[in-house]
This record gives structure tokens, sequence and C-alpha cells, in this order.
């Protein structure tokens, strides 16, 4: 029986953080436990990707099955003596075979990440692909599979639309300011108020280099919250002179009408002389009069537009997974072809060298009594037997390659064993039955 | 005949390269957009090709007259846009706006071939320096006035909160300003060097008899919207939409000088 690929582990859809950072894998830990793995014999090949949202244990077994519930138990004793004990066995899933190299290209191509289309998994699935490579756990199918894996994530992030858009609401803002102003580094970004979102919407802005100026009723909410998301605190009096220098203004204050009245802002927009603004308004009751966004080079968001807009990405990379699956069903079908065409590989061997053995030693036999013969001559009969053994095996081969992966297949390389005598001495004794089956006896009859 | 087929081949290879990049513009489908620009470059090469053809049966240098102004303005409109954007390929997509206006400029060249002859005295050594300077500005202000377009679609956008496809593939407002405003703040002083040249050129050979024909009316209203446009950026901080709006009433303008012209030399006047 050849190698299949096994996929056995835990992730978001199954089981709860508290677990999943219970059984997740130090980079500084990984070589050990795979050593631990493929040493003990769980599996032939491996590699762990543990990140924050999954624990996987990725390897090669002849009998995927029994391997799968070793590596399930594996997982379970790392949790014994602790309070999951126990806990661990119904959230841990196994794929094998043609399955486990579907969700190898899936989750390579994000499409089982927690958010569709995020680009770090790819970068994790590569480090998890490279420590267990260092650590010499990886063979020929998991290497193939792998490599596949990072080719496919590739062509589903160029051929679909799974990456496009931002799925957050920060995200979205941060997305929209880059729109407007291109490059952020030193833009300058006031946070007016302290709310959660509003200091999520900063931290992106700021993460992106702009320079974050914290405004709040309360001076030291103000000074915290600068202190958390790397910016200054400025005087709520300031706040006028500071809109006139700003150019993204994030409102995020619970107080109960507008705080960027119509009054205020026809001053400041006066006084910028047309510069662009991006107010992102994310209070509920609203701190923006609605009419500011009529205003020339002024662009106002509020929270709802902000949620359409994450949620229409949401939708549109959703609708992008869909060609994204039928790109990895392609590209599975193309892998299982290849690692079948694997288990076939050592009968066209076998048969070919046994031919070309025979031939050789039959042209040794004759040489001698063909005379004295030119390198020429020579090389034109080495020549000639070769044509002879490629025009008789090209028919039985062919017949092999196309029945390859079908029902037909393992008859007809057992058939061909026996014919082309190519079976080992010890494996002949339990050579399969070939009308057991009953294909043959059925093709025999028509 | 083989200056009306490399006219055909060239107006061809603008038109395909003009509808892939509206097909990336509009679909953002990348797989033929990619073939945008190989067709943009196909189209220079027969343009250049029919640009020489072109000289080498006519006694008079370029820009004498309407048809010849509209043909070599059109390469150099290209050119310019191949140089601006080289290694921007954030701006590639400006293309969809950039291509229309090479395509309607070499298409009107056909229109108006009127022979104008230019007197022996007026081939000065300034001559040369004058026409490749004045195509330059020339080029400048379509691309001032293409950024300028994408400019007003984008923020119409932004400020409706449509933010699909075709918001994502234009380049940020910031970007497009400052493209608008580069372009017009080269294009103001090489225009500027142009009508002097030119008018020192005229004054050399026919002193008395200067006038105002096509060419020149056309540069002198450019001149005046555009230089109007960057006082007004640089003196009052026009800027964004109202100096896009601004960029393209100059260019309407430009368009009205140049369709006017047309017309009349395709009507034999």
């Amino acid at each position: 029986m050849s190698d299949e690929i096994v996929v056995v582990g835990l992730s978001h859809h199954t089981a709860p953080i508290a677990l999943r950072e219970r059984l997740s894998v130090e980079p500084e830990r990984l070589a050990t436990q795979l050593g631990e793995l493929v040493g003990s014999g769980l599996v032939a090949e491996g590699v762990i990707v543990s990140t924050c949202n999954r624990v996987e244990v990725y390897g090669t077994a002849d009998d995927p099955k029994s391997a799968a519930e070793k590596v399930r138990a594996f997982l379970e004793h790392q949790c014994e003596g602790t309070e999951f004990a126990g806990q661990v066995g119904p959230t841990v899933y196994a794929r094998r075979g043609e399955a486990a190299v579907r969700h190898t290209f899936r989750v390579a191509a994000s499409l089982d990440s927690l958010v569709v289309g995020e680009p770090q998994i790819l970068g994790q699935v590569k480090e998890a692909y490279e420590a267990a490579s260092s650590a010499g756990t990886v063979g020929t199918l998991l290497g193939r599979a792998f490599t596949r894996a990072f080719a496919v994530a590739k062509r589903v992030r160029s051929e679909t639309e799974i990456a496009a858009g931002t799925v957050s609401v920060s995200s979205v803002a941060s997305a929209l300011a880059r729109k407007i102003f291109g490059d952020l580094r030193g833009r300058r970004v006031i946070l007016l108020g302290a709310g959660e979102m509003g200091e999520a919407a900063a931290k992106a802005l700021a993460g992106d280099d702009a320079a974050l100026t914290v405004i709040n009723r309360s001076p030291e909410k103000a000074e915290r919250v600068a202190g958390e998301c790397g910016g200054r605190a400025a005087d709520y009096m300031q706040l006028a002179e500071e809109l006139h220098r700003a150019d993204v203004v994030i409102t995020s204050t619970s107080a109960p009408g507008y705080v960027l009245t119509t009054e205020l802002m026809k001053g400041v927009a006066k006084a910028r002389r047309g510069l662009p603004l991006f107010l992102i308004d994310i209070a509920v009751p609203r701190d923006v009069d609605p009419r500011v966004g009529d205003f020339e080079n002024v662009f106002l968001y509020d929270v709802d537009d902000l949620q359409q807009v994450a949620q229409e990405n949401l939708a549109q990379r959703k609708r992008a997974a869909e060609s994204a699956e039928r790109i990895i069903e392609m590209e599975v079908a193309e892998f299982e072809a290849w690692r079948r065409s694997l288990a076939l590989t050592p009968t066209i061997v076998a048969m070919r060298q046994r031919y070309q053995a025979i031939v050789k030693a039959e042209l040794e036999r004759t040489l001698p009594r063909l005379g004295d013969l030119s390198a020429k001559e020579r090389k034109a009969l080495d020549k000639m037997a070769g044509a002879v053994v490629n025009k008789l095996l090209h028919a039985p081969m062919t017949e092999l390659k196309a029945t390859n992966g079908t029902a037909e297949g393992p008859i007809m390389v057992a058939a061909a064993q026996r014919l082309f005598g190519t079976l080992e001495p010890a494996a002949a004794h339990d050579r399969p039955s070939l009308v057991s089956d009953g294909l043959v006896a059925e093709k025999t009859k028509a | 005949m083989l200056i009306l087929t490399h006219f055909a081949m060239t107006a061809l290879f603008y038109g395909v390269a003009c509808g892939l990049f509206f097909v990336t513009l509009s679909r953002g489908h990348e797989g033929l957009g990619r073939h945008a620009f190989p067709a943009l470059l196909a189209g220079v090469m027969s343009h250049v090709v029919y640009v020489a053809v072109d000289l080498m049966g006519d006694d008079t240098p370029p820009m004498s007259d309407i048809h010849s102004t509209l043909t070599v303005l059109s390469l150099g409109i290209v050119l310019a846009f191949l140089f601006a954007t080289w290694r921007k390929p954030a701006m590639a997509i400006l293309g969809a706006f950039v291509t229309p206006v090479v395509l309607v400029f070499f298409l009107a060249s056909s229109l108006g071939r009127s022979v104008a002859h230019v007197p022996a005295g007026v081939r000065s050594a300034l001559l040369p320096i004058h026409i490749v300077v004045n195509i330059a500005g020339f080029a400048a202000f379509a691309l001032s006035f293409a950024a300028a377009l994408a400019y007003v679609v984008q923020e119409r956008l932004l400020k409706q909160k449509r933010l699909g496809g075709i918001f994502q593939r234009l380049p940020p407002l910031h970007v497009l300003d400052t493209f608008g405003l580069r372009a017009t703040s080269i294009g103001v002083p090489l225009l500027t060097f142009s009508i002097i040249s030119g008018v020192l050129i005229a004054v050399r050979s026919q002193p008395g008899l200067a006038s105002l024909g096509a060419t020149q009316l056309f540069a002198v209203v450019a001149w005046l919207v555009f230089a109007g446009v960057l006082l007004l950026r640089l003196a009052i901080g026009w800027r964004g939409r109202r100096a896009a709006l601004g960029t393209i009433l100059g260019f309407v303008c430009v368009l009205a000088v140049l369709v006017g012209y047309v017309a009349r030399a395709g009507g034999g006047a």
C-alpha cells in the first residue's frame, strides 16, 4: 500500500482558544515535537502547523487511519494532568488522503481561516514547513504537498478577489485614509474621545506611521490612551487648532450631541484652505453633524458606513471563496494523479529494467557470433534493441497509466507484475487475485 | 498607401490599448489589462513610423498645420504618459483617461490636412526647440487633464460612499492631485517658453505681419487657463476637486479651439 497524507488537529472551528493555547507549540519546541512524532513511528513524515487559530499535525503513513488515531492520542496525551484532560478528543478532526490534501491547500489559501482571505496564514504555514524541513521530517509526499499548497495559495490570491478589501471597521478606516492620502507616514491623526472602536482605528492608523494626537475631556484618559496607542495627548481646549492641522479625525466620544458642528467645521475648513480632511465618526450617537460631509474636501464616514463596507468586502470574499474552491479542486485532482503515479513508478521501472536486461543478455550472446562489428554498427544494434524494448512496453505502459487511479488500476498493476515477472520473490507469494475481484472475469465475458 | 496603412495600424493599436485600459479600470480584468501597455507600445512604434513617413512626404516642419500638430502632439502625449508612469504601476490605470485623448487627437489629425508652408525665413535654429518644447508642454497638460478627470471620479465615489472596484483601482486622491499639480507646473513654463520663442520666430521672419494662427491661438488659450489654475493653486490654495475642475475646464477650452480649427481645415478654409 502506498503512503497517504493525514492531517490531525483542532482549529477555531472546533476548539476554544484556551485549548488551542494549551496545545500550541512554540517555534523552539517544534523540532523536538516533530522528532517525537516521526521518531516514534506515528507518521513517516511530519509538519506541525501551530498558530493562534489552529494546531495541526500533517503526516504521511501507509495506514493513515491508524496513524490518525495515534496522532489523536498523542495530542490527548499533551493535555493529560491539565484541566483539559479528556476534552481534546471531541475537538480533534482527522483528514486522510485526498481530503487531507484538500485541507492543506485550503489552509494555505486562507479558505479555512477565521477571517477568510487573511494573508498571515500562508507565512505561518511556510514557517512550519521550513521548521520541519530543518528538522529533517519532510519527505517526497509532504514536500510536494506543501510546495503545491504555496503555489495554490498564490494562484488563489491572484486569480480571485479573496483578499480584496478589508473586513473590520478599523482596517476599513485605515484603508480609506490610504485611499485619500496615499502614504500615511507623518499624517496627523486626531483621536477625539476614547471609545474602544475608536482606539482600534487609531492604533491601525498609528501602525501606518501616522502621528497620533489624543484629545479627551479628561486629560488623564487622554494621556493613558496616547500612551497605549503610541501618540501624544492634547488639551480639549485646543481642539479647533488641532483640527486646522489634522488629516484624519476619529471621533469616539460619549457626548449626547454633535461635537464637530457645522459652525466649528466651517471655520476649520476655511483655515485649512482646501486641505482634505477625513472624518471618521465612530460614536453613537454621532459626534459629527452629517452636513459637514457636504463640505468641499471633507470626507465623512460614520460607523454604519464603515460597517457596510466591511460587510460588503466580507460578502465579496465569500463569493471569491467559491471560485477559490474550484481552483483547489483542480489542484487536488492534479496532486492525487501525481501521488498515484508514485505507486505506478516502481512497476514501470521494474518492467523496463527486466526487458532491458533480457535484451542486453541476448545481445551479449549474439554479438560474438556476428564477427568484427564496427563501433557504428554496434551502436545501431544497441539503438534497435532499445527501440524494440520501448515498442513492446508502449502498449502495456499506456494502459497502466490510463487505468491508474481508477478501480481497475491496482488489478492492472498486479496483472502487469505477474505477466512481466517483475514481482519480488517474497511479494509473489501474496500476490492479489485478479479473478476474485470480479473485474477481470467480467472483462473476459464481455 | 504606406502612410494609410501606418495610420490605420496606429489607430488600431491605440484603440485596442484604450479598450484594454478601460476594461481593466471598469472590470478589474488584470489578465486583459496586462496587454494594455504592449498594445500602447506597438501603437507608439507604428506612430513613429507614420510620423517619419509623413514628414518625408511633406516639406513642412511638424506643427505647421493642424494635421501635423495633432499627429505629433498625440505621439508626445503617449511618450509623456509612458515616461511619467515608468515604474509607477499604481499610476498605469491613468491610461484609461490618457489613451482616449490620444486616440481622438490622432484620429482628428486625419481631418485637418491643410498644407501651410512655412516660409524659409521662419526656419531658424530656434524652430526645432520651439516645436519640441511646445509638444512637451501640451503633453504635460494632457496628463494633468487625465489626472484631474481621475480625481473627480475618485472624489465623487468617495463622497457617495461607492467604494467598489473602480474606486479601489484608481490611485489615492492625494497622489492624483500631486500628479496633476506637477504636470501643470511643468506644462506652464514649457508653454511660456514656447509662446515667447514662437513670437520671436514670427517677428524675426515677418516683422509687422505676425498674427494669431490656428496653433498660436490654441497655445495662448491653453496657457491662459493652465497658468490661471497654477496661480490659484499656489496663491490661494486651490486643491483637490476645485483644481481638478479648473484643469478639466482648461483642457476643454483647448479642445474647443482645436475642434474649431479642425473643422475649418476640414472644410477647406
